[in-house]
């Protein structure tokens, strides 16, 4: 026990490092609270995405609360995860290409009774990263202009708690309450005529969601799932300083003024997952519709409209005598297409992937690397979209160890 | 425990990676970035101009003997008289000898040698006459006074010690000799070789100084005479030694040793000119009743003011905003300037009340005093000739200001105690020599 609170307080000392330098460059991310994430947990992320029907077995399940109904007793699970990115910015005229390596997530879950259990996770949830330099504008109404640049650091994190509880022998339900909190900076400097003025705003934003679960297994082979995360707002406050240098010196035109800034809706989100085994395979099929259209909102860039997510996972794990390594190794593939919420000159931002990985397992068989290589494409070409192709590496770490288990031999 | 140390592991391979940050080619916000915040280039505020005659400027210490009188075709007729007092290191003639020698020097003659520091202004080319005097009372500042003023003078005797006619040359010729009556330089001897002066105040009870000034009708120009240092211009005296085999000439001087016992009186009449109903002190007299053209003059104390009554506005715009520069641009009139009365480079600024009452220098970004700097590029139709400098910190202060007072500009030359250049800037409504401010107002 002693070592188990020693390790996790080794690991959650190291997870801090990573929050304090975890960014993730992307030109969209100057809009709104930045560039959501998307973190799933254990070979999920090879399977598309899909997962809403699966259990939490081997790996914490982070779709649906209510797979934590049917995680093993004496069990408990552990789970980090990062992503690397490679990816190509394309529009009219040029095309960039830009890596990015990112923490993903920390999660633990762990039995409470044979019928219920729980987890806990500490994740990014949006981040800002982007830097502008010597944008060259216009001054209105004059042959005149000045240089902007812009840097944006920071995001939200999301801290989860989420409970499962087994309501009968075919019907699991769950609940997620997700914590978000943190803080975005801007910095903007302009050199205009013979001065140079920074804009430094901090905003932070806080908030709660709960999401609901549930999972029905219809026979031994399929199961059924589905979640709704009920809307939310996100409120916020900014403390802003600007200040001028020009010929005559320094002019401090606000030191740390404190102001509101418009909250962020968070829209209802409904999914639904079916999951069938047949002998050693295992599919897996997600529908997930979110609703941002209704929170009204939209930023300099785009409109907010509702988005519709696919993706298929498919997963082979050999359950009968292994002989090799390679008996052992956990085969995933999956699909995933994603209408995206943003819509530029009635265009909206897609986003299609493929994806395959390998779960790699570890001394006990029960712990798992699962590597995922994903490719896909975001956005398209136009006059005021740009296509990204995108090569994202996720490595996850899922760990299951056994305790208040006494050994039956001594 | 292993476990501990794999995701450690893992975690230290993940912080070990950096991202890229720079969006350097794509610039997906634009249209986003030029609107978070708008800058307004605002070239319409109104600026005030008007003249201002300072009621008095101290001209003492700035050593310097300016004089000579001119009259200038916009500013009127302006004269300049120097007041100094002198004294010697020591008041004993030969100092190697011993007093009994003294019965053998002889007086031979006395002189003012002036010596030119390199200023002038105005048209050399005609002659001036200078004429020097005693003054009657010592160089002594006024009650409560601390300085001598450019209005200043020291009563002194009407009878000249000694005049000289001459063309200034003052970047050929090091210096002027001006002949000193016999009568005064036989005086001046005969205390010293009796001995009946031997003190700095012995001497200064009896000679209180001299006074030099320019009487000629026709004189056109205002020279520099060096009063200080090693170059100072001095009173000499000069007499011989008999004793020796082989007559021996000797010299003594007398220098201004103490730079605030000389100042220059300088004077300015206006009678007939287009600023003739200027008031001296805390009034102005605004552009459009001259032309719609300011005046500045050195020496005389006449200053361009600008005020700004309207930056309040600028709120109108935008009620979050601030003044990130502000470019003024002062312009000559055309043809008020020429080779005999030429533009100097700069411009010194200060910052006034209402009533004329300069608080400070204006301030650069170093904290050292800033100055409006001639723009040199010199075209064909002297549309760019201007001086140019930004009053960004000023004018933010006087938007942001909670009371109603405001303040002004005063615009000057540098060296305004000790010279008598002078310029003329066309207001807002001058046809061709328009002042210009450039206000970029950042809203956000």
């Amino acid at each position: 026990m002693n070592k188990i609170i020693l390790a996790v307080s080794l690991i959650f000392l190291n997870v801090g490092m990573l929050f304090s330098q975890n960014e993730s460059n992307s030109p969209y991310s100057l809009f709104g609270l930045g560039s959501l994430y998307e973190s799933n947990y254990g070979s999920i992320p090879s399977l598309g995405g899909s997962g809403v029907a699966l259990p939490t077995k081997r790996f914490i399940n982070n779709l649906n609360p209510a797979s934590l109904a049917f995680i093993d007793r004496n069990s408990f699970l552990f789970d980090l995860g990062g992503k690397a990115s490679s990816t190509s910015y394309k529009n009219q005229d040029t095309n960039e290409k830009k890596d990015n390596f990112y923490f993903s997530h920390i999660a633990f879950a762990s039995p409470i009774t044979s019928k219920s259990g729980f987890s806990f996770a500490l994740k990014p949830f949006t981040n800002s990263t982007y830097e502008i330099t010597n944008l060259e504008i216009p001054i209105q109404g004059t042959t005149e202009s000045y240089l902007a640049s812009i840097v944006g650091t920071g995001g939200l994190n999301a801290f989860d708690f989420s409970y499962g509880y087994l309501l009968s022998n075919k019907v699991s339900v769950g609940f997620t309450g997700s914590v978000f909190f943190g803080s975005i900076d801007e910095k903007r400097t302009m050199a205009i005529a013979e001065s140079i003025t920074t804009i430094q705003e901090e905003n932070n934003y806080h908030g709660f969601r709960p999401t609901l679960g549930v999972q029905f297994s219809i026979d031994s082979t399929l199961t059924i799932g589905a979640t709704v995360k009920l809307p939310t707002t996100l409120g916020g406050s900014q403390v802003r300083s600007i200040s001028t240098i020009n010929n005559s010196g320094t002019i401090v035109v606000e030191d740390e003024e404190d102001y509101d800034v418009d909250n962020f809706h968070l829209p209802t989100e409904i999914a639904f997952g079916v999951s069938k085994t047949y002998k050693d395979l295992n599919l897996t099929l997600d529908y997930e519709r979110k609703f941002w259209g209704s929170t009204n909102q939209s930023d300099e860039f785009g409109d907010f409209s509702d988005q519709n997510k696919f993706s298929f996972g498919a997963s082979y794990m050999r359950k009968g005598r292994k002989i090799s390594y390679l008996d052992m190794i956990q085969y995933n593939a999956g699909i995933s297409y994603d209408t995206g919420y943003l819509v530029i000159d009635d265009e909206k931002v897609q986003n299609a992937g493929v994806h395959i990985g390998l779960g790699f397992p570890l001394e006990n068989f029960h712990s798992f690397l699962n590597v995922t290589y994903s490719y896909g494409q975001r956005g398209k070409v136009s006059e005021t979209l740009i296509k990204e192709n995108y090569h994202l590496l996720s490595l996850n770490l899922s760990l299951e160890g056994i305790w208040f288990v006494k050994r039956k031999y001594d | 425990m292993y476990k501990a140390i794999i995701i450690s592991a893992f975690v230290a391979l993940m912080a070990s990676c950096t991202s890229d940050f720079n969006n350097e080619k794509y610039v997906v916000g634009e249209d986003y970035i030029e609107n978070m915040d708008g800058v307004i280039l605002v070239d319409t505020l109104t600026v005030e101009v008007s003249t201002v005659s300072l009621d008095s400027l101290i001209t003492s210490s700035q050593e310097r003997i300016l004089v000579g009188n001119y009259t200038d075709p916009i500013f009127g007729k302006l004269k300049s008289e120097s007041y100094f007092e002198l004294t010697a290191n020591n008041y004993r003639l030969k100092t190697s000898t011993s007093d009994t020698d003294y019965t053998n020097f002889v007086y031979d003659s006395i002189a003012v040698i002036l010596r030119h520091d390199n200023y002038y202004y105005g048209d050399t080319l005609q002659n001036q006459i200078l004429s020097v005097h005693r003054l009657s009372e010592k160089v002594l500042y006024d009650d409560e006074a601390t300085s001598f003023y450019n209005t200043s003078t020291l009563d002194y005797e009407s009878g000249s010690l000694g005049t000289i006619t001459y063309k200034p040359e003052p970047n050929r010729k090091d210096s002027i000799y001006i002949p000193i009556s016999d009568a005064y330089g036989q005086e001046l001897f005969q205390k010293l070789k009796t001995q009946e002066i031997s003190t700095k105040d012995e001497f200064i009870n009896k000679f209180n100084g001299l006074m030099i000034k320019s009487i000629g009708e026709n004189s056109s120009s205002v020279i520099g005479f060096s009063a200080s240092g090693s170059k100072s211009s001095v009173l000499r005296l000069y007499y011989s030694d008999n004793e020796e085999t082989n007559e021996e000439s000797l010299y003594k001087d007398f220098y201004i040793s103490d730079p605030a016992r000389q100042f220059n009186s300088v004077s300015l009449d206006r009678n007939g000119t287009i600023i003739q109903n200027l008031q001296s002190g805390s009034s102005f007299q605004p552009s459009g009743l001259t032309g719609n053209q300011s005046f500045i003059q050195a020496g005389s104390g006449i200053v361009c003011r600008l005020d700004f009554p309207s930056i309040k506005r600028l709120y109108d715009l935008s009620e979050n905003g601030t003044i990130v520069d502000a470019q003024l641009l002062l312009r000559p009139v055309k043809n008020t300037n020429s080779n005999v009365y030429p533009l100097k480079d700069s411009l010194s600024v200060y910052v006034a009340d209402q009533y004329n009452r300069i608080s400070n220098v204006l301030y650069d970004y170093n904290g050292a005093q800033a100055y409006a700097l001639l723009n040199q590029e010199i075209d064909e139709f002297h549309e760019n000739i201007g001086y140019s400098i930004s009053i960004a910190g000023f004018l933010n202060t006087e938007l942001t200001k909670q009371s109603n007072t405001r303040s002004t500009l005063l615009f000057s030359l540098p060296s305004a105690s000790k010279s008598v250049d002078r310029l003329v800037i066309g207001d807002q409504n001058n046809s061709e020599n328009k002042i210009k401010l450039k206000i970029y107002y950042l809203s956000y």
